[in-house]
């Protein structure tokens, strides 16, 4: 079953074409790599299923519908929760406020009180499951770059995604944290989570990913399990730069 | 339905308007391409070079044109001390909403000096060529309209030949497209910021030279110009010179035309008019992309 | 669980506000003549008004500086709905102060579907336009003539008219108040302050920012307007060049920031300085072109040293003065930026 795909998407920014007829599709209820040298087109391409870049053509489709001209909110709101490769954070507001900001009221609810009990338990909850509850009280601007990454995620699974795009979970986190975003992941796609994720880390993506999208110029060169991509020319030319 | 001739000289009339105005939003283009920054403050800067461009005729007794030798440079220098000062402190996250903030209240102080040490008294140049005008096809145009226009077109040619042919324009319109990559191939891009300021406010000092020639002028009027130069600028598509010019031009000829039948006040709102449809249709402007091309 | 410094900070506020309202409501009392209690009033205005504009600017961060037009749009609406129209005065500003709501959604949909820049240029054109429509549109609007409300208690007499006013002014400043603190807890201004503080997020995250802006900014017309129409039935003479001034919208935006946009009393506090500083001026001065300068120069200073106001400025004094146990946190997060900041280099500047 497929759940995120783009057919022929096409983004360029003055005469640079980033995406170039990208058509690829992603798996439901797997973790997805998506993987590619520097400036291959992978952060537009989560910039434009996200809706944050109107593509020039092509399409975007998600759970069978198409997504391509919706506006970011709408997009969320389908399903597509999404992380930052520089992460972003709330940063004057406490990390419980974070964690509260992502959930979407309604009609008659916007005016209820944003702390309501229900809502803080689930809050509290995600951020135990990412060690962070300690830091509740504390304003998003004064925790360290790897508790950000953590406050990030956990936002963005407060706001109940069914897939989740993760723009270099590994960016800049020590080893320890690494090897527990690792482990999250793993978790959340056994609870039926489907995962994209952008990533360097060659390690951590070999390890956790069920299957991977190689990404050179704007277009997929490459795809499959993690044992057939290890062994990929085209892969490794992309990468040695040919 | 007015004559052939009276409609001539309206678009002869609207075309020499549209130059100035073209001038002047290539200074505001330019600060908006810098930093982000909606500068406020230019059109009071405008109309502080007409001043001393009247105090100078009427005080010293010195033709007005003369006194661009001291404004130019005196306004480069603001510029550049005002972006390094004053700009430059602002925190980057609320950079674009602080910064109109401030070059609002700049403008504020400028005109209260101005009424201050001017009084809230209309004053005009009274020139020896002042009534001086050409017969063109029955159309009347007056000289001194034809020397602001001279200037503003040599001015905005001047900044096109700085900003294309120099270093120091190759540094600045790369600190315009890509800070950071500007950085790295070892360009001092606050440097460069800094002159683009003094360079953006160089023009308002031409351009209110150019004014001070035939516009009965007082300090509040910074804001029947600042307000027609940010509809430019948004119609025109922000950041972009050339559109932000074709768009002084087309609403310059409009404000001109529409003088004939509807008067002067009235005639003004097409510009706030085409402001907000341009927001409410068409928010990247309709000439050039927003901040797509720059120069 | 509330830390020390939390609490000593809330029973100081709320001293204060205690202190406030007994001052407020014994002011038409206490104040030695009507004139006094007219300046009372103007400033209380201006409360209104700064509160009003803090509904967009507190809590999205999107500055207008064009505010000054929502309340000459309210004034003038209410006055010539009793002129023209021939309401009675209180329905006419109820009516006019929903006329404002209404006008305030096509210039919000223009204004806020773009970020940044451009609201702060619709809010000055808005002034601009404005005061041009109603200096020319004489026929309608009186023009620079003037218009003339008709008082809404004939037979009352000026000291007791002032009065009255006093008490509808104070009661619109606690309606707008009690509104603004309504949405402050709610989950509607919890998504707002996420657009503050990052709208590409906020969105990414579900939140359908532009209805979140455009609904906040129809509120804060709303008051706006409502505070104009209260001021045309108290001040009962309107003229285009006050009503239409970029300087009130300016003065709004001043007293909100000098008393800190992200506080619910921030506005008034800003009110209450800025407000009577200005009438201080205007009797020993008169009015001259300083107080431009002393406008301006002020709002850099605001702007470039104390963008967060005087309220959170207080607040930092008191939680220095006592003791607390906050900085053991910051001293732990220190520690880890300084373990993990050499990871940090590899996080590269976004790539396109």
């Amino acid at each position: 079953m497929l759940s995120l795909e783009t057919f022929e998407l096409t983004k360029a920014f003055g005469g640079n074409l980033v995406l170039d007829k990208t058509t690829v599709s992603f798996q439901h209820g797997k973790v997805n790599a998506l993987i590619g040298p520097n400036g291959s087109g992978k952060t537009t391409f989560f910039n434009c299923v996200t809706g944050l870049i109107r593509p020039d053509s092509g399409r975007i489709s998600y759970a069978g519908a198409d997504i391509t001209r919706r506006s970011p909110h709408a997009i969320a709101r389908a399903g597509l929760g999404r992380t930052f490769q520089l992460c972003r954070v709330f940063p004057r507001m406490t990390a419980l406020d974070n964690v509260l900001a992502a959930t979407r009221p309604r009609g008659a609810n916007l005016l209820r009180g944003a702390r309501g009990r229900a809502e803080i338990d689930r809050a509290r909850g995600w951020l135990t499951k990412l060690g962070i509850e300690h830091l509740m009280q504390t304003e998003a601007r004064n925790l360290s770059w790897g508790q950000q990454k953590l406050l990030e995620l956990a936002g963005v699974l407060m706001s109940e995604p069914e897939t989740v795009l993760l723009d270099e979970p590994a960016g800049g986190v020590n080893p320890a944290l690494l090897d527990r975003i690792g482990g999250l992941v793993r978790d959340l796609n056994a609870e039926g989570r489907t995962f994209v994720i952008v990533e360097h880390n060659m390690d951590l993506v070999m390890s956790i990913s069920d299957h991977i999208v190689v990404f050179d110029r704007g277009r997929p060169i490459a795809e499959g399990p993690p044992s057939l991509i290890r062994t990929d020319e085209r892969v490794l030319g992309a990468y040695l730069g040919a | 339905m007015p004559s052939g001739a009276l409609l001539f000289q309206s678009v002869i009339l609207g075309l020499l308007l549209g130059g100035l105005y073209a001038l002047l939003a290539a200074g505001l283009t330019l600060y908006f391409g810098i930093m982000r920054v909606v500068m406020i403050a230019h059109s009071a800067f405008l109309i502080l070079a007409a001043y001393l461009a009247w105090w100078s005729h009427t005080e010293l007794g010195i033709d007005p044109l003369l006194s661009m030798l001291v404004t130019v440079p005196l306004f480069f220098g603001c510029g550049v001390l005002l972006q390094r000062l004053l700009l430059a402190r602002l925190r980057p996250v609320t950079l674009t909403m602080m910064s109109v903030l401030l070059t609002f209240a700049i403008a504020v102080v400028i005109e209260g000096l101005l009424g201050y040490v001017f009084s809230g008294t209309q004053r005009r140049i009274q020139l020896g060529y002042g009534s001086a005008s050409l017969e063109l096809f029955g159309a009347r145009i007056a000289v001194v309209k034809l020397i602001a226009f001279g200037l503003a077109g040599v001015a905005l040619a001047a900044l096109y030949l700085v900003m294309k042919k120099t270093t120091f324009g190759w540094a600045l319109r790369a600190t315009i497209q890509h800070r950071d990559a500007a950085k790295l191939v070892g360009i001092d891009t606050d440097r460069v910021a800094g002159f683009g300021f003094g360079l953006g406010l160089a023009t308002a000092a031409i351009g209110g030279t150019a004014l001070s020639l035939d516009t009965t002028i007082y300090p509040s009027l910074h804001w029947h110009w600042i307000g027609p130069l940010m509809a430019i600028i948004v119609v025109g598509g922000l950041g972009s010179v050339p559109g932000a010019a074709a768009a002084a031009m087309v609403l310059g000829l409009a404000q001109s035309l529409l003088q004939i039948e509807l008067g002067t006040t009235w005639a003004q709102t097409v510009f706030y008019l085409a402001l907000f449809l341009t927001l409410a249709v068409r928010p990247q402007g309709f000439f050039g992309g927003r901040l797509a091309q720059r120069f | 669980m509330p830390s020390v410094s939390e609490r000593s900070t809330k029973i100081a506020a709320t001293v204060a506000l205690t202190a406030f309202a007994a001052v407020a409501l014994a002011f038409p009392e206490l104040a030695p003549n009507p004139y006094i209690l007219s300046v009372g009033i103007v400033v209380l205005n201006y409360a209104v008004l700064s509160t009003s504009w803090n509904f967009v600017g507190g809590f999205t961060g999107y500055i207008s500086l064009g505010h000054g037009a929502l309340a000459g749009l309210g004034a003038y609406g209410t006055g010539l709905l009793i002129t023209k129209g021939g309401l009675p005065s209180f329905v006419a500003l109820g009516v006019g102060a929903v006329l404002v709501a209404v006008v305030a959604i096509p210039i919000g949909y223009a204004a806020l579907r773009v970020r940044g820049a451009s609201f702060v240029i619709v809010s000055i054109a808005l002034v601009l336009v404005t005061l041009l429509v109603f200096q020319s549109w004489a026929s309608f609007t009186g023009g620079s003539r003037g218009l003339n409300v008709p008082r809404p208690f004939p037979g009352m007499l000026r000291p007791e008219h002032h009065r009255v006013f006093f008490y509808l002014f104070l009661a619109l400043l606690a309606l707008a108040a009690l509104v603004w603190w309504l949405i402050d807890r709610s989950r509607f201004g919890l998504g707002l302050k996420a657009i503050r503080e990052d709208e590409d997020k906020a969105e990414t995250l579900g939140t359908p920012t532009f209805a979140y802006k455009l609904v906040v900014f129809v509120v804060s017309a709303f008051f706006t307007g409502l505070a104009g129409g209260l001021y045309a039935l108290w001040f009962g003479d309107l003229d285009p060049i006050f009503q239409f001034s970029i300087l009130t919208g300016s003065y709004m935006v001043l007293m909100a920031l000098l008393g800190g946009v992200r506080n619910l009393f921030g506005p008034l506090v800003g009110a209450l300085i800025v407000g009577s500083a200005l009438e201080y001026f205007k009797v020993e001065f008169g009015n001259t072109p300083l107080h431009l300068v002393a406008t301006g120069v002020l709002l850099a200073l605001v702007v470039l040293f104390m963008p967060d106001g005087v309220l959170p400025a207080l607040g930092a004094l008191l939680r220095r003065l006592s003791p607390t146990t906050d900085t053991s946190i910051r001293e732990v997060t220190a520690a880890e930026l300084a373990a993990t900041g050499g990871d940090r280099q590899h996080a590269e500047s976004r790539n396109l």
